[in-house]
């Protein structure tokens, strides 16, 4: 009674997709999710601008999980919200996912999982702030949560630290409820958002942007009272004689995403240092046979429309699932690349239509994308400018490669010609 | 001539739009959507608000909402106060308007999640 | 005792700047130097390991103002005219532990502590070890109460229903020569020291056990007796039962005066009223010298110390499972210390600390070079360990004595005071024997006092639900569904232990206080889900809006409240 074809782990944008594509594609499917609603971390992101590749409309977050729900909903899939895993044991056949929930224990069975846990927020400590240890420091999301599903004020002098689209979309949230953002801070010499997010987040309001600069330092013993900002090098390491000290009472930290995969790794799941996500064939299925990964636990996206892909490819995969040999080939990160998904190809499954998804490690105009297989050219595509924080995404036709175990595929980036 | 980039999408085109008169013309967009903004960027900029209003329910405190079409950039903090004196009871759906007519702008506040009955 | 010699040693250290002389039985050093860490050589060059003739520094820093300390902005008369039995001032692991010890007698009992909450100060910031006794000599109080206290360890975290795991330590060598020096070093624990677990293991065998750690070690000493436990957990617990058997704990209250007539301590002035107690503990950790002043029987000073640790991610955890540090012969000296790696009780790894002299005894800012140091030298002992997997990390402040003992004694000018000073490592270790021993010298004091019949030894812990099997899950949610709602992911805590902790005996409603006794927070994540539920379930517990609820201090704020609604923001 308690067995499925396919559990989706995560009710968030990735899981609602691969849980919907798993439902169409026949399979019987149970969503488990920790908090007591669908839609994930979208029911705080209330700012608009998603879902614009999919829906070429311009959703807040809810209502681009609204949607999904809704269709979620109407197909009747089972879920379990408030509902927390506990431990995933591999069986023969399958898998074995362990439960608590305010019912009490219980375990579901599956023949292939889908794992769409997101992700998590690096932290003040993480990237080595030090001094004292008052109230007042935030991860975004932990503020995003306060204001936007509390309605609570978490700042009224703040500082924000990283220039990533969350951290820049805080800037202006926090100043439409009445906070007074002092400026964001960058240690990279470039902005981590996206260009049109510090136009409209930051320059429309007139909260200035610093690059190259980053917090060192918290000051206060009960709520926080300054920070200490210090000019950084190429290295990011601080220049002596920088140091300035900022009088605010809230810090607000965007300073990185880490993909959440406790879970997967429990199951022997290997992680990619590129992405710190699962590795992954075209199909989203990790090295461990029937373990399937999406969204922004297979690795941070930036937009939500990419992160729905992921679990529809993921959904599809899994409720197609049947155990089989797999035939691999590893992709390799050549120059420039500095992260790929997926990490592998199959070659018992297809391979004429393969999403890959990349980071350029550099911000770089005129560049070309080279796939070689062998040290010889079989793909090329220009790209007018690369940029870290935006991921490119491209369909590549695998088929006419000549591909066979052993293949050394190289992915890199050069001047374009 | 003016520098911008353009906010509809995330392609985030850098733009140059020179005014001739009552003519404008707009460079570097890759689509329409960008000629359309800069001009609007022009004349009269909008932009859109997104916040949340107070609620009647103890497990749903604020429940979000939106403007329903771009308001004129100099009206955002006058609407956030509109925006921020109303409560709402439940039940609200997405996509009911919460305030009308907002300002006489002719735009909604409405809300972008449903706020569920008997919480 | 030579003063002579002393103030050569002193005029030596201090470039003839700072005189000795023998007062009271006491060397009292006095002088002007230009910092604080010169005035810490001079007493040091006084001092005499372990010696009951105490240095008092009354040195004199230039431009150095002593920062007063922080009091709680708390001010009422909640406790005036109170007369207690006994006083305990100070909520560390001596305070709470003398608490719990003394509430097997008939007897009221006060323990007041500054801080918000128990284990604020150096209780709840080391590394939890509970100590073999590794280089302590006979003679010393360390010594006495080690042995005693590490033995105590299994019984009374059973009776607290804390854990505690004897994981035991690997002291590791690079050197094979030193081999022999060791084994005589190791002859001596055994045979004159009385400390009779160690012994020497080959490399080879150190790396059977511990795989991840350096293959080059030759030999290590093995330490089975060595053990780690949560320490500000302990102290919680100690507290916890002292108020199930009658003791009266107050928070937020700081000892600002005292009384005194004939030796005897009348009356004690503290921002919640004054009180009239019989006698009284000093248990005040880097303030002991201050509560010893009020009394008119200061016969020590205190030298804060300050220590870093790191706490890396469970994941991290798997890479060793014992105590371990590593012995350079070539470069030693001081307290230049490098800290050790624990793998802790929650099963993260924990790293450090350091040892720096400082002249701020609250001042818990971490730096980076902390960090940096001790990560150096850790590596050297598994290179596996980085700094990417720290989660946080944080300092505490230790209150040696020059002669680096305790002082566990009656007053000696004060006829109605205990001192339990100088407490530093291993103070956590030692705790459960010198409670016995102040106890004892407690009830003496007083002169007769009854048994307190009903005295119930056993604290019942929290419920640990990440902890237990599925069907015990089950049966326990079935009693109470709030069980059943995890609240904290990483670490797997549900809303039913975190109201738990919130009525708890010593109750304390802030997200620092309810993260130290059911771990909401402590993960990888450090709160970033849960916070905010967390301070949701503390205002509904409190019946008060959001923005009341604090991280710790009253100052504390985590939100300003909404600005919707049209209530603020006009």
């Amino acid at each position: 009674m308690n067995n499925y074809n396919v559990i989706v782990i995560g009710g968030g944008p990735a899981g609602l997709a691969a849980a919907i594509q798993a439902k169409k594609d026949c399979a019987s499917v149970l969503l488990i999710e920790r908090e007591n609603r669908l839609g994930g971390i979208l029911k705080q992101c209330i700012h608009d601008g998603f879902g614009l590749v999919r829906f070429e409309e311009k959703l807040s977050g809810p209502e681009y999980a609204g949607r999904f729900i809704d269709e979620f909903n109407s197909l009747g899939i089972e879920s379990l919200t408030l509902s927390f895993v506990t431990k995933i044991e591999k069986k023969t056949d399958g898998f074995a996912i362990h439960i608590v929930n305010r019912g009490g224990t219980a375990v579901y069975t599956c023949s292939a999982i889908v794992l769409a846990t997101g992700c998590r927020e690096r932290t003040a400590k993480q990237v080595f702030i030090h001094g004292t240890r008052p109230s007042g420091v935030f991860t975004a999301g932990t503020a995003q949560h306060y204001i936007n599903l509390m309605g609570e004020i978490p700042a009224k002098k703040c500082v924000i630290l990283g220039s990533g689209d969350i951290g820049l979309i805080m800037a202006r949230r926090l100043t439409l409820e009445g906070c007074e953002v002092l400026g964001v801070y960058e240690a990279k010499p470039t902005p981590s958002g996206l260009t049109r997010n510090i136009h409209q987040c930051l320059n429309d309001y007139g909260i200035p942007l610093y690059l190259s600069h980053t917090v060192t330092r918290v000051f206060g013993d009960e709520r926080l009272e300054a920070v200490e900002i210090s000019q950084v090098d190429e290295k990011m390491r601080p220049i002596d004689g920088t140091r300035k000290t900022v009088e605010c009472d809230a810090l607000i930290l965007s300073v990185g995403l880490i993909p959440e995969n406790e879970l997967a790794e429990t199951l022997g799941v290997q992680m990619d240092s590129g992405t710190k996500g699962p590795l992954c064939d075209q199909n989203l299925m990790t090295n461990v046979d029937g373990v399937f990964s999406c969204g922004n636990a297979l690795h941070v996206n930036d937009l939500v429309d990419y992160v729905s892909e992921s679990g529809e490819t993921a959904g599809a995969a899994a409720a197609a699932y049947i155990k089989t040999g797999r035939k691999t080939v590893r992709f390799e990160r050549g120059s420039g690349i500095m992260s790929l998904v997926p990490q592998m190809l199959n070659l018992e499954k297809g391979i004429d239509n393969v999403t890959v998804y990349f980071r350029s490690d550099e911000v770089a105009n005129n560049r070309s994308l080279k796939i070689s297989v062998d040290g010889e050219e079989k793909f090329r595509k220009k790209y007018a400018f690369l940029r870290p924080p935006e991921m490119e995404r491209l369909v590549v036709d695998f088929s006419a490669f000549n591909l066979k175990p052993g293949s050394r595929i190289v992915f890199e980036t050069e001047a374009a010609k | 001539m003016k520098e911008m980039v353009c906010i509809v999408c995330p392609n985030g085109c850098a733009m140059s739009v020179e005014q001739n008169g009552d003519a404008i013309t707009v460079t570097g967009n890759k689509c329409k959507r960008g000629e359309e903004f800069a001009i609007k960027e022009m004349t009269c900029p909008v932009r859109t608000i997104c916040s949340t209003v107070k609620t009647n329910s103890s497990a749903f405190p604020v429940l979000p909402v939106r403007v329903s079409a771009d308001i004129p950039k100099d009206k955002i903090f006058a609407v956030m106060k509109e925006i921020n004196s109303v409560t709402v009871s439940a039940p609200v759906k997405r996509g009911d308007a919460v305030i009308k007519n907002v300002l006489g702008s002719g735009v909604d506040i409405i809300a972008t999640d449903s706020l569920p009955d008997n919480n | 005792m030579n003063i002579a010699k002393i103030r050569k040693k002193v005029a030596e250290a201090s470039r003839g700047r700072v005189n000795a002389e023998l007062k009271n039985n006491c060397i009292v050093l006095s002088g002007c130097v230009d910092s604080w860490d010169e005035a810490v050589e001079a007493c040091s060059a006084a001092a005499t390991p372990y010696s009951k003739i105490h240095v008092v520094n009354d040195v004199t820093v230039k431009n150095f103002i002593e920062k007063p300390m922080r009091m709680p902005a708390l001010s009422d008369t909640a406790l005036d005219g109170e007369k207690p039995d006994v006083l305990i001032i100070g909520g560390g692991i001596s305070g709470a532990s003398i608490a719990r010890e003394l509430s097997k007698w008939k007897l009221s009992i006060l323990l007041v502590e500054k801080e918000p909450d128990f284990a604020m100060q150096a209780s709840g910031r080391n590394d939890g070890e509970v100590h073999p006794g590794i280089d302590l000599s006979k003679g010393s109080l360390k010594h006495y109460y080690i042995r005693k206290g590490n033995k105590m360890y299994g019984d009374v975290c059973k009776e607290l229903g804390v854990e505690f795991r004897r994981v035991g330590q690997y002291v590791c060598f690079n050197e094979a020569w030193a081999k022999p020096v060791i084994a005589l070093y190791v002859w001596k624990r055994k045979h004159i020291d009385k400390i009779e677990d160690s012994e020497i293991i080959s490399g080879k065998e150190l790396h059977r056990r511990e795989p991840s750690f350096n293959g080059s070690f030759k030999f290590a000493i093995s330490n089975p007796s060595t053990g780690c436990v949560c320490p500000y957990g302990l102290t919680i617990a100690y507290a916890e039962n002292a108020v199930m058997n009658g003791a009266e704990v107050m928070l937020n209250t700081a000892v600002t005066d005292m009384q005194v007539e004939n030796g005897r301590i009348v009356s004690v002035a503290t921002n919640r009223g004054t009180v009239f107690p019989r006698i009284v503990i000093n248990a005040a950790g880097v303030f002991s010298e201050e509560i010893a002043k009020m009394a008119n029987d200061r016969f020590f000073s205190i030298h804060p110390r300050r220590g870093t640790n790191s706490i890396l991610d469970k994941k991290a955890g798997r890479y060793m499972h014992s105590v371990a540090s590593i012995k350079e012969l070539a470069s030693s000296g001081g307290h230049t210390k490098g800290g050790g790696i624990l793998h802790t009780v929650h099963d993260n790894l924990l790293i450090g600390p350091d040892a720096v002299e400082t002249s701020e005894k609250e001042n818990v800012a971490t730096n980076p070079e902390s960090i940096e140091k001790v990560f150096t030298r850790q590596k050297k002992t598994m290179p596996a360990l980085s700094e990417r997997d720290i989660i946080t990390y944080f300092t505490g402040v230790r209150a040696p004595t020059f002669e680096e003992d305790f002082i566990i004694e009656k007053g000696r000018n004060c006829q109605n005071i205990i001192h339990c000073a100088g407490i530093q490592s291993p103070g956590l270790t030692t705790a459960p024997a010198v409670a016995l021993d102040v106890e004892k010298m407690a009830v003496e004091m007083l002169g007769a006092a009854e048994k307190n019949t009903e005295f119930n030894p056993v604290r019942k812990p929290i419920p640990a639900l990440r902890d237990m099997s599925d069907e015990e899950r089950a049966k326990i949610i079935a009693e109470n569904p709030d069980y059943g709602e995890i609240v904290c992911r990483c670490e797997e805590i549900s809303k039913g232990e975190i109201l738990d902790a919130l009525n708890s005996p010593v109750c304390v409603p802030t997200l620092d206080g309810v993260k130290k006794r059911v771990r909401p927070g402590m993960g990888r994540c450090q709160g970033g889900f849960c916070s905010p539920l967390v301070t949701k379930i503390i205002a509904e517990f409190l019946g008060k809006p959001v923005e009341e609820v604090r991280k710790n201090y009253d100052g504390s704020v985590i939100t300003y409240g909404t600005n919707k609604g049209g209530t603020a923001g006009e």
